[in-house]
C-alpha cells in the first residue's frame, strides 16, 4: 500500500523567503500524524500545499500514490480539508452548508441529507439551524468545519489547528470523531500547538523548524532518540518518567542559535516587569 | 450516529476502490448556482429586533430605488444603439457602424469598472474559496464566466449589441443573420476582455506598492483627459449631441479602428467580398479567443494554487534585540516624561501611530495632489467663467475627498480598536488625535488650493469674500468633523487594505453613505445661495455674518461632540466591536 503523503524535498518560496524548504514526509495509512513547529515555520504553507491550495516553488506531492498536481480533482474526492480560517460561507445556516458541500463532493441528494442530519446530531448542531453561520460561536463553526471535512467519507484528513478556540466539551467531540475515523482507517495529518491533545492522539510526529523537516517519526522513537543513551562503564539507572513531548518539541526546537531555551529570557531583561 | 462509524453508502466504498466516477458537472454547477441563491435570500434573514426591520425595509427601498435607475441607464444605451446602427446601414453610412462598436465597447469596459461596487454590494463568496472541492479546471473556468454574468456591463452591453443587430436587420434584412452572429462574437469578445482585465489586474494589483502606481496613473489619465476636454475647440461644444466630439474623434480614427475588433465586426456584417468578410469574421473570432485564452491563462495559475499577497505569510523570528534603555525604565517614570509635552501620552501616542499610517500610505498622497491639479484646470474652465466662485470652489473642491475620511476614523484599525477599548485611555483623546492627524492634512490642503487660488485669480480676491471664505472653511470643516466623529462611532465600516473591491456592505454602511455624500455636498454648496445672497443685496460682507456664527456652532458642537464621546461609544461598543472587530 503506498504512503498516504508523501512529499519530495518540497520547497515552497515566497520572493527571497523559503517558508517550506526541500521537505522530505511520509505518512502511511492510517497514521494519526501530528506536525509541529513554532509559529512561522511553514506548518499552515505545507498543509496548503498538501490540500492543493498552494502550488510549491518545487518538488513532489504525492497522495494515496498519485500526484497532486496531475490528479487534483480526484484527489480532492479523497481528502477532507479543515482550513485555517475555516473557510466556512458565513451566510448559509449550517445544514444549508453541509447539503452544498455534500453535493459538491459528488453525494446524491438523500445520503448528503442522511449525513447531513447525522453529523448535525453527532456535533450538537441540530437545534442551531436558525441560525446563520456567521452567528455560530468560534466553537461551533470548528464543529461545522470539521463536519463538513468529512461528509463525504475521505481517506486523508487535514486539520489545520482544529483545537484552537475550542472548548474542553467541542474538544471533547472533535477528539471523539477524530477517533472513529482512525479507527476506520483513514489518515490524519494534524498540526496543533496544544502538544498534550497532539501527544494523546497521534501516532507519528513531524517536527518543522525553519521550513525545514528537523524530526520525524512514531512518539517513541522521538523520546528514545531524545535519552542519550547510558555510558557503557555506568550501571544501568533505574528507569526514568520518559520525556514529555512539550520537552521533546523544546529540545529540538526551542533553542536560539546558542543553544539557549526561547521560552527563557535571560534575567536582566523585562526586569521592569515585577 | 451509528452510521457514521459504518462504511457509508454511496462514493465511499468506490473511493476505497480507488477508480471514481466523474462528478456530473450539472450536480456542482447547480449545488453553486443554489449556494448563490440561499447566500442571496439569507442575505434577508435578521433576527428579531426593531433595528435589523428597519435595516430590512431600508435595503428593499433601497434596491426599490436603485433598480429602475440601473434599467434607465441600460435603455438609453440599447436604444441609442438600434438607432444608431438602423440609421449607418439605412442611411447608407456604413463606416458609423465602427465607431459605434467602438462607443458600445467602450461603455462596457467603463460599467464593468464602475459598476464593480455595485457587484461587490450585492452578497456573494469569493469563487477562489470553491478551489477546495473537487472541480475539474473546465468546470471552474466555465464557473468563473457564469458567477456575475448579470452584472450592470453584461446586461447594458448585450442589450446594446442585441438592439444594433435589430437595428441592422430592419434596415436592411439581408444581413440580419451575419448581424446577430457577428455581434454575438463581439459580445463574447467584450465579456472576455473585461474578465481578462479583471482578474490580471486583481494579480497585478496584489501589492500595495503596484496599487499606489496604478492609482497615479489613473489619476494621471484622468487629468489629461481633463486638458484634452479643456482644449477642444469651442465650435465642438455647439455641436449637436449626435455629431459630439468624441463621435468625430472616432470617425477620425476609423482607419486604426478598421484594424481593432469594431472594425473587424463592422466588416463582417457589411456588403462586401464574402472573402474579406470572412477574414474580417475570422480576425475578430481569433481576438475573442485570444482575450479569453489570456483569461484562462491566469485563472489556470490561480486554480494551481497561486498565491496573492503583499509578500510572504511568515512570522519570522527576528534575532534578539538588546532592550532599549527607554523600554527598561519603570512606567511610571514615562508618564511623568510625556507630561511635560503639549500633548497628553494617549493623544501623543495616537498621533505617533497616525503618522506611521499615513507615511506608508502613497494614495493619500496622491489623493492630495490629485484635487489641486484639477482645480487647476476648474480655474480655467468653469471657475473661469465665475470668479466669484473661485477661492470658495478651489477650497471646497480640494477639501471634498478629504472630508469624507473622517467620517470612518476608526475604519483603518479594524480590530485593533480593542486596544481602545480595553487600555485605560480616555476615548476622546483617541478621537482628538485622529481629528488632529484630519484636520492637519486638511489644512495643509486648504491652504495649498487657497494660494493656488489667489495665484491664478485674474483680479485680487476680496477681503471680505477671503473673510468669509475663512469662516465657511473653519464651519465646513467642524460641522462634517462633528458629524463624521458620530458617524464613525455610529456606523463605522472596517477597511481591509487589498480587499477594496470585496468590502462587507451593510445596510448601516450604505445608508451612512448616502447621508455622507448628502452632508458633504449640503456643507460645501452652502455657499452657493450665500453668494447670490451677497450679490443680491450688493453686500460682499453679508457672507461674513452668515458664516461666522455658523462656524462658531460648528465648533461649539464639535467641542459637545467631545465631552460625550467616551459615553457615546459606550452606548455604541457593541456595535462598534461587531463591525470593526468581525471577520
Amino acid at each position: 500500500m503506498p504512503p498516504a503523503i508523501e512529499t519530495t524535498s518540497l520547497t515552497r518560496r515566497f520572493g527571497d523567503f523559503t517558508a517550506v524548504d526541500h521537505v522530505n514526509l511520509t505518512v502511511d495509512a492510517g497514521q494519526f500524524f501530528g506536525f509541529l513547529g513554532p509559529n512561522g515555520a511553514g506548518k499552515s504553507t505545507t498543509i496548503k500545499m498538501l490540500t492543493g491550495l498552494l502550488a510549491p516553488t518545487s518538488g513532489q506531492i504525492r497522495i494515496l500514490g498519485a500526484d497532486l498536481t496531475e490528479n487534483s480533482a480526484e484527489l480532492k474526492r479523497q481528502i477532507g480539508v479543515v482550513p485555517e480560517g475555516m473557510a466556512l460561507f458565513g451566510r448559509l445556516t449550517a445544514s444549508e452548508y453541509l447539503r452544498f458541500v455534500g453535493r459538491m463532493y459528488g453525494l446524491d441528494r438523500v445520503t448528503t441529507d442522511q449525513r447531513t442530519a447525522e453529523l448535525l446530531d453527532f456535533m450538537n448542531l441540530a437545534g442551531e439551524d436558525k441560525k446563520l453561520i456567521t452567528d455560530f460561536s468560534h466553537g461551533m463553526q470548528k464543529k461545522l468545519a470539521l463536519a463538513a471535512a468529512v461528509i463525504h467519507g475521505p481517506r486523508v484528513l487535514f486539520l489545520d489547528e482544529p483545537f484552537e478556540g475550542v472548548d474542553a466539551i467541542a474538544a471533547g467531540t472533535l477528539k471523539s470523531m477524530l477517533q472513529r475515523m482512525i479507527a476506520r482507517g483513514v489518515t490524519i495529518f494534524l498540526t496543533s500547538h496544544v502538544l498534550e491533545i497532539v501527544e494523546r492522539l497521534c501516532t507519528h510526529i513531524g517536527i518543522i523548524h525553519r521550513g525545514q523537516l528537523v524530526a520525524q517519526g512514531s512518539i517513541e522513537e522521538l523520546r528514545a532518540r531524545s535519552i542519550p543513551p547510558p555510558h557503557p562503564c555506568e550501571q544501568a539507572a533505574p528507569t526514568s518518567t520518559p520525556p514529555t513531548l512539550e520537552q521533546i518539541f523544546l529540545e529540538i526546537v526551542g533553542t536560539d542559535r546558542e543553544g539557549n531555551l526561547a521560552a527563557t529570557p535571560p534575567e536582566q531583561e523585562l526586569s521592569w516587569l515585577s | 450516529m451509528a452510521q457514521l462509524d459504518q462504511q457509508p453508502e454511496g462514493a465511499p466504498s468506490k473511493i476505497r476502490q480507488g477508480g471514481l466516477p466523474d462528478i456530473p458537472a450539472g450536480t456542482q454547477l447547480l449545488a453553486i448556482a443554489w449556494l448563490r441563491w440561499r447566500i442571496f435570500a439569507n442575505g434577508f434573514r435578521r433576527q428579531a429586533g426593531k433595528r435589523q426591520a428597519v435595516g430590512l425595509v431600508l435595503t428593499i427601498v433601497l434596491r426599490l430605488l436603485i433598480w429602475p435607475i440601473f434599467a434607465a441607464m441600460a435603455l438609453g444605451p440599447t436604444l441609442g444603439a438600434g438607432y444608431f446602427a438602423w440609421n449607418a446601414i439605412s442611411g447608407h453610412h456604413p463606416s458609423q457602424l465602427i465607431p459605434l462598436l467602438a462607443v458600445v465597447a467602450i461603455l462596457w469596459q467603463f460599467v464593468a469598472v464602475n459598476g464593480a461596487g455595485i457587484a461587490a454590494s450585492v452578497s456573494s463568496f469569493d469563487p477562489a474559496s470553491l478551489l477546495r472541492f473537487p472541480l475539474r479546471f473546465g468546470r471552474y473556468l466555465v464557473l468563473r464566466l457564469l458567477l456575475g454574468l448579470l452584472t450592470p456591463s453584461t446586461i447594458i452591453g448585450c442589450l446594446a449589441l442585441f438592439a444594433a443587430a435589430i437595428g441592422i436587420a430592419i434596415a436592411n434584412v439581408r444581413l440580419a443573420p451575419a448581424a446577430f452572429l457577428v455581434l454575438a462574437v463581439y459580445a463574447a469578445m467584450n465579456l472576455f476582455f473585461s474578465r481578462m482585465i479583471g482578474v490580471w489586474l486583481e494579480r497585478a494589483l496584489s501589492t500595495r506598492r503596484a496599487r499606489e502606481i496604478f492609482g497615479a496613473v489613473m489619476a494621471l489619465f484622468f487629468i489629461s483627459f481633463q486638458f484634452l476636454n479643456i482644449h477642444r475647440p469651442a465650435h465642438h461644444a455647439r455641436a449637436a449631441a449626435t455629431d459630439s466630439w468624441i463621435m468625430n474623434l472616432l470617425y477620425g480614427t476609423n482607419r486604426v479602428l478598421a484594424w481593432l475588433p469594431p472594425g473587424f465586426a463592422a466588416n463582417s456584417i457589411l456588403p462586401g467580398h464574402p472573402l474579406v468578410r470572412l477574414g474580417e469574421f475570422l480576425a475578430l473570432v481569433a481576438v475573442t479567443a485570444l482575450f479569453f485564452a489570456a483569461f484562462a491563462a491566469r485563472l489556470h495559475k490561480q486554480f494551481l494554487g497561486e498565491y496573492l499577497s503583499e509578500g510572504a505569510p511568515r512570522a519570522t523570528p527576528s534575532p534578539r534585540q538588546p532592550a532599549p534603555a527607554a523600554a527598561a525604565r519603570a512606567p511610571t517614570e514615562n508618564v511623568q516624561r510625556a507630561t511635560y509635552n503639549l500633548l497628553s501620552p494617549t493623544i501623543e501616542a495616537c498621533l505617533r501611530k497616525e503618522w506611521v499610517y499615513l507615511r506608508g500610505n502613497g494614495n493619500q498622497i496622491i489623493a492630495m495632489l490629485t484635487p489641486l491639479v484639477f482645480v487647476f484646470l476648474l480655474s480655467r474652465g468653469i471657475l473661469a467663467r465665475h470668479p466669484s466662485y473661485l477661492l470658495a470652489g478651489a477650497v471646497g473642491y480640494a477639501l471634498l475627498g478629504l472630508l469624507a475620511a473622517l467620517y470612518n476614523i476608526f475604519g483603518a484599525d479594524s480590530t485593533g480598536v480593542q486596544l481602545y477599548l480595553l487600555a485605560p485611555v480616555r476615548l476622546r483623546d483617541v478621537i482628538v488625535a485622529k481629528n488632529i492627524a484630519g484636520m492637519t492634512l486638511l489644512l495643509v490642503e486648504a491652504t495649498l488650493a487657497w494660494c493656488l487660488a489667489e495665484y491664478l485669480a485674474t483680479v485680487p480676491i476680496p477681503l471680505a469674500t477671503q473673510i468669509s471664505t475663512a469662516f465657511w472653511v473653519i464651519f465646513m470643516l467642524f460641522a462634517n468633523l462633528t458629524l463624521g466623529t458620530l458617524r464613525s462611532i455610529q456606523a463605522p465600516r472596517k477597511i481591509t487594505l487589498a480587499q477594496t473591491r470585496r468590502l462587507r456592505q451593510t445596510t448601516a454602511s450604505k445608508t451612512s453613505g448616502l447621508l455622507v455624500l448628502a452632508i458633504l455636498l449640503g456643507s460645501i454648496l452652502l455657499q452657493i445661495p450665500v453668494t447670490l445672497l451677497c450679490r443680491h443685496f450688493h453686500n460682499a460682507w453679508l457672507a461674513v455674518w452668515i458664516f461666522a456664527p455658523l462656524a462658531a456652532a460648528a465648533v461649539a458642537a464639535y467641542g459637545l461632540l467631545l465631552n460625550h464621546a467616551d459615553r457615546l461609544i459606550l452606548t455604541y461598543r457593541d456595535r462598534f466591536a461587531e463591525e470593526l472587530c468581525g471577520d
